[in-house]
C-alpha cells in the first residue's frame, strides 16, 4: 500500500510535467492544426533560463528575495521570456508559410526544434547542468510513513493552480469561447468576427510559458538538466495530448496526469525496463481504438 | 685553377648541407596522433579533459625536441559524442586521414567497440583510455590496446575487498544496461559467486535502470523493499547522482558505492554536496594520488595551464596513451603499425608513464594497476577511504 501511494504521488508529479507541456501542444494544435515539435525544446529553454536566473544569479535572486521569492520571480521571468520566444517562433517559423499547407509547417516545426536544441547546446554547453541545493527547498515531510518532498507538493499545487486558471479562461470566459470556436472551425470563427490573430498570439504565448515553467519545475525536481531532454518530454507530452484528445484543453491536463500515473504504476508492477514501452503502447492503442482521445469529440468530416 | 674551383665548390656544397640540416629538421612533417573522444554530449567533460591531457603530454614531448630526431607531435581530435554510431564515423574520419599514425580511443566501452573493429580492419594502432569491458581484449584484435584496466579486476576488488570491509550480507547491484556497466555488474556477480555459494552473502537486488532518464523512483522503491546493506551502482555519473539523491529521499540510508565511472566533480555538482559526501567509489588511482616522477611533472604542467588537476583518471590514461605511442615510435624509429604492435606487446618493458610502469600483454591489456576505495569527503573531494 505504501509503495502504491508513493508511486501514485510520483506518477502525479511527472504527470503534472506532462500535462503542463501537453497544454502547449494541444492549444496550438486546436487553433492551428499544427503539431509544434519545437515545443519540447521551448520547455528545455525554460529549464535553462531558470537555471541561469537561479543558479548563476544565486547571489541576486535567492539572497535578495529569499528561497520562495526567488522561485516565484524566476517562474514569472521564465514565463514572460518563453511567451516572447513562443510568439517570435510563430512569426519567424510559421507565419511566412501558413498558406503552403500543413506539411511544410510540420517540417518547419522540426527545423525550429533542431535549431533551438543546438542553440541551447551552444549557449549553455553540452554538459548536463544542475540546479544546486541552495536554490531549492529540500525539506522532506513524513506523513504517515510516506516520505514526500516539499518540492513535490509545490509542483502539484502550482500545476493545479496554473491549470485551473487556464481551465477557467478557456471554458468560462468569452475569450475562451473564441479559442474553442477557433479549435472547432477557424474559418467560420473568423467569419463570426473573432480576431484570429489575437487567438494565435495567445496560444503561442501561453503554451510556451506553461512549458517553460514546467521546465523550471523539472530542474528543481530532478536537478539535472540536459539540452536534449526536451525531445523525450515532448514526445511523452504529445502522447498525453493524444490520450486526452488533441485540441481539447481539459483533455491535455487529464491525459498528462493519467499518463504519468500509468507510466509509474506500469513500471512498478510490471517491469521497469518497459517504462517507455507503456507510454508508446498507450499511444498506439489510443490511436487504434479511440483516435479522438478520452475527451475529444468526433467532429463530422467536412465533405 | 680548375682544381681550386672544384674544391671551393665542394666546400660550398658541404657548407650549404651543414647549414641546411636544421632547416630541413624544422620542415619535417609532424607525427600525427588522433584522439577520438566525447567532446560533446552527456560525457563531454571526459572528452574535454582527455583532450587537455593529450595536449599537455604532447607539448611536454615537443618541448624536449619531439620524437624521431625532431619531428613534433600533432594531435587531431574527432568527436564521437559517446555514441556508438558516431564512434564508428569518428574512427573512419581518423582512418581516412593517411597521416594519422595511431589513434587514442574513446571513453565508454560501447563506443570503443565499433571503433576498434574499424581500426583493426585498417590496421591502425588504437589505444583505449576508458573502456572497461572484458570482451574487448578477448576478440583477438591485433591493433587494439587498453590503457585502463578491465572490469573483471574491478568486480573482484569489490567482491573481495569492499564487501568484507562493510561486513555486508545483502548486496544490491544496479547497472544501466550499457556494455561497461552491465559488464561490471556481471563480473561483480561472478566475483561474489564463491561467497554466495558459501552462504555468506546474498544478492538481493540485481537490475538495470534506463540511462539518460531522470526518474528512478520505481527501481529505487523496489530496491528499498529488499533492504540491502550496500548498493553497488556500476553506471555513469549523470545517473549515479540522481540515483543517490532519489535513494536518500525515499529513505534508503545504506552506503552507496559507485563503480569507477560513477563519481567525479559533475556527480558532486548534480547530487549536491550534502548527498554526495560519504559516497564511495571503486576506482583506479586518481590523478591526485599519482606519485611517480613523471606524474608530478605532468600534473604540474596541467595545473599551470588549466588551473586544476584532472578530476578523472581516464583523461590521464589518454595522456599516457600518447606517451607510450610516442615512445614506441621513437624507439622503433618507425610509424608502421605492425612494427609498433610487435614492440608494444613483446619488446617494451616497463616504460614509466604518468600512471606508473606500463606494459602490455599479448591481448593488448595493460599489465598491473590497482583499485582503491575512495570516499567523497566533507569538502566534496575524493580521498582514499581509511576506516
Amino acid at each position: 500500500m505504501k509503495v502504491f501511494l508513493e508511486q501514485l504521488l510520483n506518477g502525479l508529479t511527472t504527470g503534472s510535467f506532462y500535462a503542463l507541456i501537453a497544454l502547449g501542444y494541444s492549444m496550438v494544435y486546436g487553433v492551428m492544426k499544427l503539431i509544434n515539435f519545437a515545443h519540447g525544446d521551448l520547455f528545455t529553454l525554460g529549464s535553462y533560463l531558470g537555471y541561469t536566473i537561479l543558479v548563476l544569479g544565486t547571489a541576486y535572486t535567492t539572497s535578495y528575495l529569499g528561497l520562495w521569492g526567488g522561485m516565484v520571480v524566476t517562474m514569472l521571468i521564465v514565463a514572460t521570456c518563453l511567451a516572447l520566444v513562443g510568439t517570435l517562433l510563430e512569426r519567424i517559423a510559421y507565419r511566412p508559410i501558413y498558406s503552403s499547407g500543413r506539411l511544410p509547417l510540420v517540417v518547419s516545426a522540426l527545423g525550429a526544434s533542431i535549431f533551438l536544441e543546438n542553440s541551447i547546446m551552444v549557449i549553455w554547453g553540452a554538459r548536463p547542468q544542475a540546479y544546486i541545493s541552495e536554490v531549492i527547498p529540500a525539506k522532506i515531510l513524513n506523513i504517515a510513513g510516506l516520505r514526500i518532498s516539499i518540492i513535490q507538493i509545490i509542483i502539484l499545487i502550482l500545476s493545479f493552480i496554473l491549470m485551473s486558471i487556464l481551465y477557467y479562461v478557456v471554458q468560462k470566459t468569452t475569450f475562451g469561447a473564441a479559442i474553442r470556436a477557433c479549435a472547432i472551425d477557424r474559418n467560420t470563427a473568423a467569419l463570426m468576427g473573432i480576431n484570429i490573430g489575437t487567438i494565435i498570439f495567445f496560444v503561442f504565448a501561453v503554451g510556451p510559458a506553461l512549458g517553460g515553467m514546467a521546465g523550471v519545475l523539472v530542474g528543481m525536481y530532478y536537478r539535472k538538466i540536459t539540452f536534449i531532454m526536451g525531445w523525450n518530454y515532448g514526445l511523452k507530452a504529445f502522447t498525453a495530448t493524444i490520450l486526452g484528445g488533441i485540441g481539447n484543453i481539459p483533455g491535455a491536463m487529464l491525459g498528462g496526469l493519467l499518463l504519468g500515473v500509468l507510466e509509474m504504476l506500469g513500471s512498478v508492477y510490471i517491469s521497469t525496463a518497459f517504462k517507455d514501452v507503456f507510454v508508446f503502447l498507450i499511444l498506439i492503442l489510443v490511436l487504434i481504438f479511440r483516435p479522438t482521445g478520452i475527451l475529444g469529440e468526433k467532429v463530422a468530416e467536412k465533405v | 685553377m680548375k682544381k681550386v674551383n672544384i674544391l671551393i665548390m665542394i666546400t660550398i656544397v658541404l657548407l650549404i648541407g651543414v647549414i641546411s640540416i636544421p632547416v630541413v629538421a624544422a620542415d619535417k612533417l609532424p607525427v600525427v596522433i588522433g584522439l577520438q573522444g566525447p567532446i560533446t554530449g552527456a560525457y563531454a567533460i571526459e572528452g574535454e579533459m582527455a583532450k587537455q591531457c593529450v595536449e599537455i603530454a604532447a607539448s611536454l614531448i615537443n618541448e624536449k625536441g619531439g620524437i624521431l630526431d625532431g619531428r613534433m607531435i600533432e594531435i587531431r581530435v574527432v568527436d564521437d559524442a559517446c555514441q556508438p554510431k558516431a564512434g564508428a564515423l569518428a574512427a573512419m574520419k581518423l582512418i581516412s586521414q593517411k597521416d594519422v599514425v595511431a589513434a587514442i580511443q574513446t571513453y565508454g566501452s560501447s563506443v570503443t567497440q565499433p571503433g576498434a573493429d574499424l581500426y583493426e580492419k585498417f590496421k591502425k594502432i588504437n589505444m583505449a583510455y576508458g573502456a572497461g569491458i572484458v570482451e574487448l581484449t578477448r576478440k583477438g584484435y591485433k591493433y587494439f590496446f587498453r590503457m585502463c584496466s578491465s572490469v573483471d579486476k574491478q568486480g573482484n576488488f569489490f567482491a573481495n575487498k569492499v564487501v568484507p570491509l562493510f561486513n555486508a550480507k545483502k548486496i544490491a547491484i544496479m547497472h544501466d544496461n550499457q556494455s561497461f556497466s552491465a559488464g561490471l555488474a556481471e563480473y561483480t556477480k561472478i566475483g561474489l559467486q564463491s561467497k554466495i555459494d558459501a552462504g555468506e552473502v546474498e544478492i538481493v537486488y540485481y537490475d538495470a535502470i534506463n540511462p539518460g532518464e531522470s526518474d528512478f523512483a520505481v527501481p529505487l522503491t523496489k530496491l528499498r523493499e529488499t533492504n540491502p546493506d550496500i548498493i553497488y551502482f556500476t553506471g555513469y555519473f549523470p545517473e549515479a547522482a540522481l540515483v543517490v539523491r532519489q535513494a536518500r529521499n525515499i529513505g534508503i540510508t545504506c552506503p552507496f558505492i559507485g563503480g569507477d565511472s560513477a563519481i567525479n566533480s559533475e556527480f558532486i555538482k548534480i547530487a549536491g554536496l550534502e548527498m554526495a559526501k560519504g559516497c564511495f567509489m571503486t576506482q583506479e588511482p586518481m590523478p591526485s594520488e599519482l606519485s611517480y616522477s613523471k606524474s608530478k611533472m605532468f600534473l604540474e604542467a596541467y595545473q599551470a595551464k588549466y588551473g586544476e588537476i584532472p578530476s578523472s583518471p581516464w583523461a590521464v590514461y589518454a595522456g599516457d596513451s600518447l606517451n607510450v605511442i610516442a615512445y614506441a615510435i621513437d624507439e622503433t624509429g618507425s610509424t608502421d603499425s605492425d612494427v609498433l604492435v610487435d614492440y608494444l606487446k613483446n619488446k617494451m618493458n616497463n616504460f614509466n608513464g604518468v600512471t606508473g610502469p606500463i606494459g602490455f600483454d599479448e591481448r593488448g591489456d595493460r599489465t598491473g594497476t590497482l583499485h582503491t576505495l575512495y570516499v567523497v569527503n566533507d569538502k566534496g573531494e575524493l580521498e582514499i577511504y581509511n576506516p
